[in-house]
């Protein structure tokens, strides 16, 4: 069903400029914002959070405006309109009711309002329930239809809906122009090669090839991998208190067999990224300028650890062949997948939202997803250890090593042992040269992000940085099995028994 | 008529299993009046004001029948009669009697699968191949044949038959050697069988708890379980039953996993109720994760079942649970994913009491309960688990928690007057569980014991039928530590009558939220699986404009509004709310 309707949608096409996808007939026209509202729209901008620029912006230009519904209820009108502002370009979706009424229904949502023109208040529309409604209905082309609606909070480049708590729509605010959004194209183009980890789409809003928004099935229950390793690592420190043996194997809350089973659905998702893309050589030819900037790197952000890290570097010089290239997630952490009562979900194929999407489409080594996950696992243990702090903090980092060896280990037992992901692997001599260098990577952007932003945090990088530069170089040849303990032999075939 | 709707008779209401909490009791165990050491039924007799206090609406009887007591009782050596240390079948007619008038009912253990091979009929088809009762059980002159059967006690039995050298033959049996299996496709028996439910029916039982069901018939060429024939046999039990003893209840023992559990309410001609065994495990899983997947993994994976049936689901039972059983082959995830935590298998595997599986966490046991009477089925309660009794893990196997009930400080716990040392078991008597400090007595005269929090909770849940009968939906938090779901009954039919046998209303409308029998009732069950304090965001517009009352306390929560409503519990708290709908101006009074 789901599927139809998108195909549907997209093959729409655009008959015209203002033409949006199936729209209801007779409903969606033509609309011109008042002067004093698109100068509201500036300060507006500055409150949310998906606006890149720093305050107002300077010199904002409407690219189209329209009304999409006239409301039955207190005079209302669903607004649209794409601004461009310092350079990008934003979708606004804005509610305009009589000052009463408005107040009414952004109360609790105060940045949500735009200003107020005459006797119209303009606002988000997303906080108004019966614009929400509209908007699904009038996005779907008709084909979805709600009861309720609640505003899910505000991501860096969009705005979520949930819809009767059986579907998501996510409104793209700063708009990909270039073409269509990678997080719709890849969730659409996996969800269609079968992959079962995305959540299903259901809408997908179009115009002018730019997507304007996407409906998803909404994971009921659903919590993010970050927030369960964390359960499972409070668990962990809040048992050393007492006299039970305390390792992460024996703890309650352990989290290996969940990393297991993320690390299966990791290579799913890999094997259906290369099905859907295919494969290429793109790594393998700047392979070396990898490496190069890897020890400008590490010369320019850990001097100290320029030369002890030579051996690794070295290393990595040597590598004949980093093995094939395929589209990746590019953004790949704990925060980007979600835990259901169904298994694991990958969210949010976007990459990292800062760099152009060109750049985002690149094909790399799938390390470079493994990478983000095991920098994530290293990550979460040290963030609790941070938030608890006290004398007890040594005893606890004994823990949080561990903690994070373990799901480590459990992590590449489940991703490695996937059936077919061996071809996406680099070869065999090379691979944890290649694991390490993209975890090298990972780990030298978090050292700059955290100097620049959170200078306190450093330190977890810093171990890393640390740990991988000073240590011997990874000469492992089948790093599970030599790694392989028994408390992880029941985790595997998780995919056959969960269903 | 099976699926007629609630009747409303003097007798009560047919599916009132539905709303009722169980109560299982070892007569072993539970009270001695005799003074031999051994508990008995007139003992359970002199014991019913207590379970009517307590809030329970249905006993539940282990064996009682005569039994050479190779296993328990569950080798039964003569379905007519009661096992003498126990009493007699009068006994058995007082008790249903006294609890009747109490408002009680009581249901007991029928094995219908298999004898002891001390019963007489076992001992007259061994003789030869042609006595009148040659034919009642499995025999084969090889030990080939039904080969695809699984051994179930593994431990014990090398294969399902076992040679018998007077008639010179092998005899199937699916269990234990010493419990041959009766041949069903002998209609001399299935009809024998239905007199035997006759006869403890109109002795005024309220229904069975069938052991062993799956495995009554054999076939060739299949796992000789959950075979059309044994459905079909108990299609014709359940028509027997609801014709002539409407208000009984079967409940079946199939630990299967509820998919396939499923099939035995048929399509309520079955058996009215069946156990719900992986919720169980998972249930303490949950705690030990500090996350609710295991709880709603299992949720997600039961199957709906038909309008009057319902699942029976426990903490601790009689047995030694273990997750071997619970679970099925390589689908087992339960196996996969907990099986190798040490803990787990120590605790789950070997038969604990709830109280020391706990550690004695009295939070996490009252957790544990919130979780068992709240969500979907009918709770079965463990004899002594109220008042939070431990076990003994000396004497092994499983009477490591069948030891004596304990009443009081008094000698013997207040079990027995017989001399100590011919007392059927030891009573606890360690310093933690002992019953000088854990016993009925010392708890009724403390208002903040368990033992009355348990009746409060038993309380609260009578005056809400939808725990027994609503649906059940999930509501998100993204807190993983946070359980929420939503008990919803629409209203329209009408209960006749409240926990009682008598159906006497019991509860009455109050303008908190307390709902009538027969009105809509929305219950919101928050709970917190940690050890920690924990917030969670519960998306409940639908519910916009309604009450959460707190029901322990009745405490007015803020309404609903069309933000997710914001929450925080403390360690292991839980919250059941009444979602009521308040005149306007209310919460200003």
């Amino acid at each position: 069903m789901g599927q139809d309707r998108l195909d549907m949608a997209s093959a729409g096409g655009p008959a015209n400029a203002m033409d949006l996808t199936n729209p209801t007939p007779g409903e969606v026209q033509p609309w011109q914002p008042p002067a004093a509202l698109v100068e509201a729209i500036g300060g507006y901008l500055a409150r949310q959070r998906w606006y890149a620029g720093e305050g107002a912006p300077t010199g904002l230009q409407v690219k189209a405006s329209e009304q999409l519904a006239e409301l039955p209820s207190a005079r209302g009108r669903l607004l649209w309109m794409i601004v461009e502002a310092d350079g990008d370009s934003y979708q606004l979706v804005i509610g305009e009711r009589p000052p009463v009424e408005a107040a009414e229904r952004f109360r609790g949502h105060e940045e949500a309002l735009v200003g107020a023109v005459g006797d119209a208040v303009y606002y988000d529309a997303v906080v108004d329930s019966e614009m929400a409604l509209a908007l699904l209905a009038l996005s779907s082309g008709g084909a979805e239809r709600a009861q309720r609606s609640r505003p899910m909070g505000a991501e860096q480049s969009n705005s979520s809906l949930v819809y009767d708590d059986r579907l998501i729509l996510k409104i793209f605010r700063r708009l990909s122009l270039g073409g269509p959004n990678p997080d719709v194209e890849v969730t659409t183009a996996l969800a269609r090669a079968g992959f079962a980890h995305v959540a299903a789409p259901m809408v997908r809003w179009q115009r002018d090839g730019v997507d304007l928004a996407f409906g998803q099935q909404f994971l009921t229950g659903g919590s993010d991998g970050w927030a369960l390793a964390l359960t499972s690592i409070r668990d962990l420190y809040g048992t050393s208190a007492t006299d039970e043996p305390c390792n992460p194997a024996v703890s309650g809350g352990d989290f290996a067999a969940e990393a297991t089973r993320l690390g299966q659905v990791t290579a799913q998702m890999h094997l259906a990224m290369a099905e859907t893309y295919g494969r290429s050589g793109e790594l393998a030819e700047r392979w070396q300028e990898m490496v190069r900037s890897l020890t400008d790197q590490v010369r320019r952000e850990v001097p100290d650890l320029a030369e002890p890290g030579e051996g690794l570097l070295d290393r990595l010089r040597a590598v004949a062949d980093p093995g094939p290239s395929v589209r990746v997630h590019g953004d790949y952490h704990l925060g980007q997948v979600m835990r259901s009562d169904a298994g694991w979900f990958v969210l949010d194929f976007e990459g990292e939202p800062n760099r152009p999407v060109e750049q985002r489409l690149v094909a790399t080594s799938v390390m470079k997803d493994v990478a983000g996950m095991l920098r994530s696992l290293d990550y979460a243990p040290n963030f609790v250890l941070r938030e608890r702090g006290g004398a007890e903090a040594p005893q606890l980092a004994e823990l949080a090593r561990a903690w994070g060896a373990r799901n480590r280990r459990a992590f590449l037992a489940g991703y490695y042992e996937a059936k077919g992901v061996e071809e996406l692997l680099p070869p065999i001599e090379d691979r944890e040269a290649v694991r390490a260098a993209f975890e090298l990577e990972k780990a030298l952007y978090e050292v700059g992000y955290e100097r620049a932003y959170r200078p306190d945090w450093i330190a977890i990088p810093m171990a890393a940085l640390e740990n991988l530069l000073r240590s011997s170089v990874p000469e492992v040849v089948k790093p599970f099995e030599a790694e392989h303990d028994d408390e992880l032999d029941g985790t595997v075939d998780a995919e056959q028994t969960l269903y | 008529m099976p699926g007629e709707k609630v009747s409303g008779t003097a007798s009560g209401d047919v599916r009132w299993y539905q709303r009722a909490v169980f109560y299982e009791v070892l007569v072993r165990g539970f009270y001695d009046c005799n003074n031999d050491g051994t508990g008995d039924i007139p003992g359970i007799v002199s014991k019913l004001d207590y379970l009517e206090w307590l809030g329970v609406d249905c006993i539940w009887l282990l064996p009682f029948y005569q039994s050479p007591l190779r296993d328990g009782g569950y080798d039964i050596s003569d379905y007519w009669t009661v096992l003498p240390e126990y009493g007699q079948v009068a006994d058995v007619a007082q008790l249903v009697d006294e609890a009747h008038r109490r408002g009680l009912r009581v249901i007991a253990d029928l094995v219908m699968n298999h004898t002891s091979d001390q019963h007489p009929w076992f001992q007259e088809s061994r003789q030869d191949r042609t006595n009148p009762k040659a034919d009642w059980y499995v025999w084969g002159d090889d030990d080939q044949r039904y080969d695809k059967a699984r051994i179930i006690f593994v431990d014990t039995e090398k294969s399902n038959w076992a040679w018998d050298p007077q008639r010179g033959q092998y005899y199937w049996h699916r269990f234990f050697s010493h419990q041959p299996d009766l041949n069903y496709d002998n209609p001399e028996v299935a009809d024998t069988m239905l007199d035997v439910v006759r006869y403890w029916l109109d002795i005024g039982l309220d229904g069975f708890r069938l052991d062993a069901v799956p495995y009554l018939f054999e076939r060739d060429g299949t796992d000789c379980e959950n075979l059309p024939e044994t459905h079909n046999y108990l299609k014709r039990l359940r028509k027997e039953v609801d014709s002539l003893y409407p208000g009984k209840v079967l409940l079946a023992e199939a630990n299967q996993w509820p998919e396939d559990v499923v099939q035995y309410f048929g399509d309520d001609d079955e058996c009215h109720m069946c156990f719900h065994f992986p919720v169980m495990p998972r249930m303490f899983m949950a705690v030990r994760r500090e996350q609710r997947y295991p709880i709603t993994e299992i949720l997600a994976r039961t199957p709906e079942i038909p309008d009057g049936c319902s699942w029976g689901i426990f903490l601790r039972n009689h047995d030694e649970l273990t997750l071997e059983m619970v679970t099925d082959e390589e689908r087992d995830y339960m196996w996969n994913e907990y099986a190798k935590d040490p803990r787990m298998k120590r605790n789950i595997g070997i038969g604990r009491r709830l109280a020391p599986l706990v550690d004695n966490d009295r939070r996490v046991g009252e957790l544990l309960h919130s979780l068992l009477f709240s969500l979907p089925g009918s709770p079965i309660l463990y004899y002594g688990d109220e008042i939070g009794m431990g076990d003994n893990i000396y004497l092994g196997d499983r009477d490591g928690v069948r030891t004596p009930m304990q009443w009081s400080p008094d000698r013997n716990a207040g079990f027995s007057r017989a001399d100590f040392a011919q007392l059927y078991l030891p009573p606890l008597m360690d310093p933690v569980y002992g019953y000088q400090s854990v016993n009925v007595e010392a708890q009724m005269r403390n208002p903040s014991s368990l033992l009355h929090w348990m009746r409060r909770m038993l309380e609260v849940r009578a005056q809400h039928p939808v725990f027994g009968t609503g649906t059940m939906e999930v509501v998100s938090t993204e807190n993983p530590s946070v359980l929420a779901y939503v008990r919803c009954y629409p209203g329209g039919h009408g209960y006749p009558g409240g926990h009682g046998a008598e159906g006497g209303p019991d509860h009455q409308t109050s303008e908190d939220g307390a709902p009538d029998s027969t009105s809509p009732d929305t219950v919101l069950c928050v709970s917190n699986l940690s050890r920690f304090a924990q917030p969670a965001q519960l998306p409940l517009q639908r519910w916009e404009g309604m009450t959460p009352i707190e029901l322990l306390g009745r405490v007015p929560f803020p309404p609903i509004g069309e933000l997710p409503y914001f929450i925080t519990l403390p360690p292991y708290g839980f919250y059941w709310f009444g979602l009521v709908r308040r005149p306007h101006g209310a919460s200003g009074g």
